[in-house]
């Protein structure tokens, strides 16, 4: 047993450490940061562990280490060990991502609304500066467009909170009484609280059309900024979702209600199909693959939707769904930070991300070309890489809420997998571009990229690794499975 | 039965373990890869003759799974289900993919990534073994994928080639329409038989009429798009851009019979409704192909459209409904093919190798002078895959058509016709590659290919000839019945004759009669020339108009509309910020003015809603 309280303490020492030591000795306690992560998560699996800390005036100090935080944990330590190994970044950016990766961890375990809350708007300050900072040409855009944006998701979360707080006449902020009050309040303030968590969580998602602060944000930040983004901060949505949204529907006057359940499936839906069509147009690699993560994240937006509109009819299918989700969550962390590392050693060795400048890069690079071609087959979800996990688990599942309007999921898959394979053969395949010249990538990015590569193909062949941490009484926790 | 077990398991698992090993031995010396990779195939078609033998010849039936999500009520499983139809399967992928690999070692001796190409074949070959002998529905779409996968690799292996980058690109996508077919198919079983039916023992758990043709419609979807049939078999003349050994393995013998295994694994989901949608599809992707077959003029691809029309036999015989009868005719069909097919792609791919790569059939001919043993392989390939008397062709084939009789008339017409056009395509490409004068420079310096090459073809010669010696132990041995010749078994063997011999008429000999027909017929001509247009609508229409035009769309709305709407709200306020601005002057009068004039316009606006009866 590793209690969550010395977890927090030791990591805010670490960042006080990296603070004061003013140098690259950041980087390694980065590392030790996400180790100590990675070693709280293992001590603590197989169960839902609750840590109680009493109450603070109004605050609960609740925290709650269950199935899916655990696997967003084990993301966290992933990406705080892989952006250490792969970038040579400042100093400064490793103590903003150490801040960030702690604001995470809170983010993933409390149990109380106001602390959520301050979580969820801490991570905002290090993304906000890492854009600002060490961004593109329009990073000042790009870091105003993405902290205005996701801020007034978190202001209409904030005032469901406080609508939740004031009408159930409440004494603390905890959650579970929280949540377990909502089904008391009067039917029209339930509709705004409803709306005030999906709308934050759907822009943090990002789900279509709320997703515009998004390409820009990946596109300006510098690749150390863009993997961790689009790793981690898309799951703060999916987290919200999974383990906020979906018990305050249940225990609302709305469960059972098809209406919000079926706006999410058509957002998912809709989303998938939208992303792979304006990926399909771009020229910027970049871009391109920051329409994937969209593509990705819409399986999850179905999913809950799914889940959500079974109701507990189907528990086989609800379990594809949820599970499907959860994993969704860090198959897709892992390949989209290989895949954004793997354009960074792209543009590094050829100069340009333009797509139309590149072709036959196989016949140069050839490490760089199959780790690319690798990280491409995952994210369209072949079998033997974890994208096809969570993505065919979700597709599976949802065949009993869709029907035939499967169809249209199933055009977004085949969508997806087209522009994947246009990019693929114009980048990697085709004739040789001769303009490039002679080129070589760094070989220590190579080397790093093979450790994402490594878990992709750990948990894709054996999934059993991270359904390990999935209890079979976990979705009892909402009251809904046996 | 453990040891039995784990050697079930190694038949695709050695491969499967050994393929990183296949390459990676390819750096210290690229020759290793050929020899490892070889060696590897070989075992597994040893140790698939082993356990045929000790086991699946006394009726046991080799299964063991897991649940490969544990701690999931969910039982997603995983597993080995060897029965006779696996094992057969088995035995011939192993077979035909050891005799390719053999050939390969000799046709990409030169090839600077020959490493690569030997770990994605032996990755290729594993699979589909794992294919053939997987226990459930799930691991049936892993392999499914995996040799997807290989095939798109392998295609584009001469990556450099822009040909061959787009077929691979092409061959993935359309490959990729029919395999969402296939996972709507298990989500359907999954929901129909509340997850009972994933694995292949369970399939019998669904047992609503209208559940089962769904649920068989939409594996059938998936089996279209690997087995390329009508409308989805568009991508197989472009996967010759491959190697030939690559043709030769993948796109005749194994992957694209791989929907016709499906089939045959999920029959007892297939209900009258869609068997006769399976039987129509294959008809109808019999005559097309074998239309087009007729005005194509590369030799690979002549050989293409031919396999679609023979695997749409196969599709055909399994849409006949007649239970395990169907299953033992489109099997017998799928194996004769397998030989006689991976015979004429070997032989035309030792042609390409002696004429460098030429693959116009025009540019061929003379040829048996030059290559005389591979040209009379490939004689005995075209004399099964037209059906002569007592080849394997006849005896796979004719049962087919003969049983189509007591079906459907218009089918056993059909498929008769088909065979007509079979003889009639595989001639054409025959007598002009063999005989008359050489037509270009490179068929004139032609010469036969190494033993390593011949080798294989001849193994395979031997076998499209005699392989009609097992019809009847075949059948037996999956529980077919098929009762022996008729009179009626003589009108396919007449239209093979006629069009053979209409064949050498036309183009066996100096003759104007193909121009003729073909300025004659007019539209008709231009019509199959062009492949009903099916290429040009699905490139043109659907995927530069329709999806690259909506994709253009989308964009534009994504950064003119949607961008536009919230910089719009960001200027809104940034621009009210700066007017608003100009009213701080810092001057008291003003302040003082602006004070008065509110108050005013307040007591007015008090007064307005007084006199209004809004307040009281």
């Amino acid at each position: 047993m590793f209690p969550i309280s010395y977890l927090l303490l030791l990591l805010v020492i670490y960042i006080a450490i990296s603070v004061a030591a003013r140098g690259k000795i950041a980087k390694y306690i980065t590392i030790l940061f996400s180790l100590t992560v990675f070693a709280f998560v293992v001590s603590n699996n197989m169960t839902i562990s609750n840590f109680n800390y009493g109450s603070f005036s109004i605050l609960t100090l609740q925290f709650q280490l269950n199935f899916v935080s655990s696997v967003l944990l084990l993301l966290i330590s992933f990406i705080g060990i892989f952006i250490p190994l792969r970038f040579k970044s400042k100093p400064g950016f490793f103590v903003l991502l150490q801040f960030l990766l702690f604001s995470l961890v809170g983010l993933f375990t409390t149990r109380d609304f106001i602390i959520f809350y301050i979580f969820w708007e801490m991570v905002l300050i290090p993304t906000f500066f890492v854009i600002g900072l060490w961004g593109g040409a329009k990073k000042d855009y790009a870091a105003m467009k993405f902290f205005i944006y996701t801020h007034i998701g978190s202001v209409f979360m904030l005032l469901g909170i406080f609508t939740m707080y004031f009408t159930e006449g409440a004494k603390t902020f905890a959650m579970n009484s929280l949540i377990a009050g909502m089904s008391s309040i009067p039917v029209s303030y339930q509709a705004f609280i409803l709306f005030g968590f999906l709308f934050a969580f759907l822009i943090k998602m990002p789900s279509v059309p709320l997703h515009s602060w998004l390409p820009d944000a990946y596109v300006q930040a510098p690749s150390e900024g863009t993997v961790f983004i689009s790793s981690l901060l898309s799951k703060m949505g999916a987290f919200g979702l999974l383990v906020i949204f979906v018990p305050i529907f249940l225990q609302s006057s709305f469960d059972g209600n098809i209406v919000i359940p079926v706006i999410l499936i058509i957002l998912g839906i809709f989303s998938l199909i939208y992303s792979a069509l304006v990926a399909m147009y771009q020229k910027d690699m970049k871009r391109m693959m920051s329409y994937t993560s969209i593509g990705h994240m819409s399986f999850v937006t179905l999913a809950v939707g799914g889940f959500l509109f079974l109701n507990g009819t189907n528990a086989l299918d609800s379990q594809l769904l949820y599970y499907g989700a959860v994993f969704q969550l860090i198959s897709h962390g892992v390949i989209i930070a290989m895949i954004f590392s793997l354009v960074d050693t792209m543009e590094n060795a050829t100069g340009t991300r333009n797509i139309a400048s590149l072709g036959g890069l196989a016949r140069q690079l050839p490490g760089l070309s199959f780790l690319i071609l690798a990280s491409f087959l995952a994210s369209v979800a072949i079998p033997g890489f974890s994208g096809f996990v969570g993505e065919i688990s979700i597709l599976l599942g949802s065949f009993a809420v869709l029907k035939y309007y499967l169809i249209f999921v199933l055009v977004g898959v085949v969508l997806t997998a087209s522009y994947h394979m246009l990019a693929l053969q114009k980048t990697i395949f085709g004739p040789y571009n001769e303009l490039l010249g002679k080129i070589t990538a760094r070989r220590s990015d190579l080397f790093s990229s093979i450790f994402p590569l490594t878990v992709i193909l750990l948990i894709g062949i054996y999934p059993a690794l991270i359904f390990h941490f999935f209890n079979i009484h976990a979705l009892s926790l909402f009251g809904v499975m046996p | 039965m453990t040891t039995d077990l784990i050697l079930t398991f190694l038949i695709f698992g050695l491969p499967l373990i050994g393929f990183p090993f296949v390459i990676g031995i390819g750096y210290i010396k690229k020759n290793y890869s050929m020899y490892l990779g070889t060696t590897l195939i070989l075992i597994s078609f040893l140790l698939a003759i082993y356990i045929f033998f000790t086991n699946t010849v006394n009726g046991t039936v080799i299964q063991y799974s897991f649940n490969w999500l544990p701690s999931l009520p969910a039982i997603i499983p995983l597993g080995i289900y060897a029965d006779n139809l696996s094992m057969i399967m088995a035995l011939m992928v192993s077979f035909v993919g050891f005799l390719i690999i053999l050939f390969s070692v000799g046709y990409m001796r030169d090839d600077p990534n020959r490493h690569i190409f030997f770990g994605e074949m032996v990755l290729f070959t594993s699979s589909m073994l794992g294919l053939v002998l997987a226990s459930s529905l799930i691991m049936l779409f892993i392999f499914w994928e995996l040799v997807g996968l290989c095939s798109y690799l392998l295609i584009g292996f001469w990556y450099h080639k822009p040909n061959a980058a787009s077929a691979a690109k092409k061959a993935f996508i359309v490959t990729r329409v029919g395999d969402v077919f296939f996972i709507a198919g298990i989500g359907a079983a999954i929901l129909y038989s509340s997850g009972q039916a994933l694995s292949v023992t369970g399939l019998g758990s669904i047992h609503l009429v209208w559940q089962k043709t769904i649920v068989s419609l939409l594996l059938f979807g998936g089996a279209i798009g690997k087995s390329a049939q009508f409308p989805l078999h568009v991508w197989i003349p472009d996967a010759m851009e491959g190697p030939t050994t690559v043709s030769a393995l993948i796109h005749a013998a194994t992957m694209v019979t791989a929907g016709v295994y499906l089939i045959a694994r999920t029959y007892t989901l297939f209900t009258p409704t869609s068997l006769s949608v399976v039987l129509y599809i294959g008809i109808f992707t019999i005559i097309l192909s074998g239309l087009i077959g007729i005005v194509v003029n590369d030799i690979k691809r002549i050989l293409a459209y031919s396999t679609i029309s023979q695997i749409g036999y196969m599709i055909a015989a399994l849409g006949l409904g007649l239970g395990a009868t169907s299953i033992g005719l489109s099997i017998y069909q799928l194996e004769s093919h397998a030989f006689f097919k991976a015979l004429l792609f070997l032989t035309a791919g030792s042609i390409l190798h002696a004429i460098l790569n030429v693959r116009d059939i025009n540019k061929m001919g003379g040829l048996w002078r030059k290559m005389p043993i591979t040209i009379t392989a490939m004689f005995i390939g075209v004399l099964a895959l037209s059906g002569f008397p007592y080849t394997a062709g006849f005896f796979s084939k004719d049962s087919i058509i003969s049983a189509s009789f007591n079906v459907s008339l218009i089918a056993w017409i059909l498929l008769a016709t088909g065979g007509f056009l079979t003889a009639l395509y595989s001639f054409r490409m025959f007598f002009k590659v063999a005989l008359g004068k050489p037509k270009s420079n490179a068929a004139e310096h032609a010469h036969e290919s190494g033993w390593l090459m011949l080798i294989p073809i001849l193994v395979l010669a031997v076998f499209s000839l005699i392989f009609g010696v097992f019809q009847g132990g075949f059948y037996s041995f999956l529980g077919a019945k098929v009762s022996g010749l008729t009179s009626l078994d003589a009108v396919p063997v007449v239209l093979m004759f006629a069009g053979m011999g209409i064949a050498y008429y036309a183009y066996g000999r100096e003759s104007s009669i193909p121009t003729r027909i073909a300025k004659g017929s007019g539209a008709l001509y231009t019509l199959v020339k062009n492949k009903f247009y099916i290429d040009v609508f699905y490139t043109n229409v659907i995927a530069e108009r329709a999806v690259l035009g909506f994709s253009f769309l989308m964009d534009g709305f994504e950064r003119r509309v949607l961008d536009g709407l919230v910089n719009l709200f960001g200027n809104l306020f940034e621009n009210s910020g700066t007017t608003l601005r100009k009213i701080q002057t810092g001057l008291a009068r003003q302040y003082a003015a602006i004070i008065l004039i509110g108050l005013i316009l307040a007591l007015i606006l008090l007064r307005v809603l007084m006199l209004a009866g809004v307040i009281h």
